[in-house]
């Protein structure tokens, strides 16, 4: 689980959901759409606002940094097809509070004993690697240096 | 509160647990219960609904021609945890338009050990990303509760020593095992802050209730128990960030879903929470049932730790909750759990619950909450 791949694609974990391409892995942001109409801001790219219903929407990029609001850590493997580390290592998830207006629920990278609320974060790329399949550009949040 | 029009005239449970049956034996035992005890056959049954999540399509037929051959309207409902609310809102409906005047409500549930398939309701990516833990979701509402509110581990642990206390005297609970503060507080943690003996498992059962109108029941004898209320809703957008959320808005925060199902069932019954006096809720973990008391407006946001460790929630306190052990200590056959509730305060009203009745409770709550923000609310009274 390299932040880069030497060889062979890397898929979006979903589509429409982060940027970057095969070249730059680490040029990841996450996706978003913003209502025309009552402005508000949903993840990914959708064809109708979550809030409101309308399909005046404007694509855009959400803000790499924010504010852990709440978290856990999950200290078993996840039922279904989890890429993470094998051997299975704990790791918290968290919502982060984005300045967008939105929180994003996402995978904390670093010691799960780190993590507080209203600690800042930054997303960075998490590259996960199918047993047998593709391997994902993904993406979670660590602890801002300093 | 207003003279209720229609009633449940008979119940019916298979005990929660794990067994070596099929869905047929646990539905038809619940089933063939009910109808004794409301003193009718399966002829006399004019709609059926089976409530369910993970069985396959058209078990309600497959399981209730056991009972034997009929041309009636068998449905199956499916609403996540709220499935079985949202099945007896069915029957009530169709019995108040007057098409039918007797209903049967059957859940039924046979589920695999361990933590919930998440293809069922999360997205590919989620499961990649390690984001479709159930338990996680509860665990960080718990963590923000505690951060707002100073609600401790404590009085959440509180809240798993009283349900599982509670078991001990309901022979239809998977557990039945008393534990000391002390053991929860060193069980496992699942996702922190919750701990292994704060969460409920999935597992099998089957519950099931007659519904008649009143009319019906007065020429037929026995122990009607008026349906007050029963509403059911699905959260409005960012009302609730429960599983499978993978955002929540920052900048709109609508009522949360039992609040919402909750105002809908006390305008229906004409009742507030004070008039209510034992309450069956959603305890899929200890927190929950702190949050949800909140929500049901039992007490202020934020007191609702406190209102547990001071033993406000226990049987023979101010409002008992979950006098059957909840979730926690019977397990949760996710299609049964509401209908179970309400065969307990059904057992409640008729003052049938030994050890663990309430004395003297006369209006009884049952409430459920799940995936998708799904949440049903039935209020019944003597």
């Amino acid at each position: 689980m390299g932040d880069e791949t030497a060889a062979g694609k890397l898929l979006p974990v979903n589509e429409g959901l982060v940027t970057g391409t095969d070249n730059e892995p680490r040029d990841v942001q996450l996706l978003g759409s913003k209502c025309d109409r009552c402005g508000e801001v949903s993840l990914g790219a959708n064809a109708v606002c979550l809030n409101c219903g309308s399909d005046r929407i404007t694509g855009i990029r959400l803000a790499p940094e924010g504010e852990l609001w709440t978290y856990t850590v999950i200290r078993h493997r996840p039922p279904g097809g989890y890429l993470g580390p094998d051997p299975f290592e704990p790791f918290a998830i968290g919502l982060v509070e984005l300045p967008d207006g939105i929180r994003v629920m996402a995978p904390l990278a670093g010691d799960v004993d780190s993590f507080e609320i209203g600690c800042r974060l930054r997303l960075e790329p998490w590259i996960l690697q199918s047993r047998d399949g593709p391997a994902y550009r993904a993406f979670r949040f660590a602890a801002v240096a300093g | 509160m207003p003279d209720s029009d229609i009633v449940i005239l008979g119940t019916g449970i298979h005990p929660f647990g794990r067994f070596d049956k099929t869905p047929e034996d646990l539905g038809v035992h619940a089933a063939r219960q009910a109808l004794g005890e409301a003193g009718l056959e399966w002829s006399d049954i004019q709609a059926a609904y089976l409530t369910r999540m993970y069985l396959p399509a058209t078990s309600g037929a497959r399981i209730l021609r056991r009972l034997g051959s009929s041309d009636i309207s068998i449905v199956d409902i499916e609403a996540a945890c709220a499935s079985g609310g949202a099945g007896l809102r069915q029957a009530v409906l169709a019995i108040r338009s007057g098409e039918v005047d007797t209903a049967l409500v059957l859940g039924v549930e046979k589920m695999p050990r361990g933590f919930m398939d998440p293809s069922m309701i999360y997205a590919d990516w989620q499961v990649r990303m390690g984001l479709s833990m159930n338990p996680a979701y509860w665990s960080m509402r718990a963590r923000r509760h505690m951060h707002e509110f100073g609600t401790t581990e404590e009085q959440i642990a509180r809240v798993a020593w009283k349900n599982h206390r509670n078991s001990v005297e309901n022979p239809n609970a998977m557990y039945r095992k008393a534990f000391t503060m002390e053991q929860i507080l060193a069980s496992k943690p699942v996702c922190d802050p919750i701990r292994l003996l704060e969460i409920c498992a999935p597992n099998d059962g089957a519950a099931a209730v007659v519904v008649t109108t009143a009319r019906r029941a007065r020429q037929l004898g026995g122990e009607p128990v008026a349906i007050e209320a029963c509403a059911h809703t699905v959260a409005r957008y960012s009302a609730d960030f429960r599983c499978p959320a993978d955002s929540m808005s920052a900048t709109i925060s609508n009522p949360g879903p039992t609040r919402v199902t909750s105002q809908k069932a006390y305008e229906q019954a004409g009742c507030g929470p004070d008039d209510i006096d034992c309450f069956e809720v959603q305890d899929t973990d200890a927190f929950c049932e702190i949050e949800i008391c909140e929500q049901l407006g039992l007490c202020e946001r934020g007191e609702g730790g406190p209102m547990a460790e001071e033993g406000h929630t226990e049987i023979g306190g101010r409002c008992p909750v979950n006098m059957s052990g909840g979730l926690i200590s019977k397990g949760e056959p996710v299609g049964a759990s509401h209908l179970g509730q309400v065969v307990e305060i059904v057992s409640q009203l008729r003052g049938r619950s030994g050890a663990r009745q309430v004395e003297g409770a006369r209006v009884g709550l049952a409430h459920v909450l799940g995936a998708g923000g799904n949440c049903a609310v039935t209020i019944l009274a003597a």
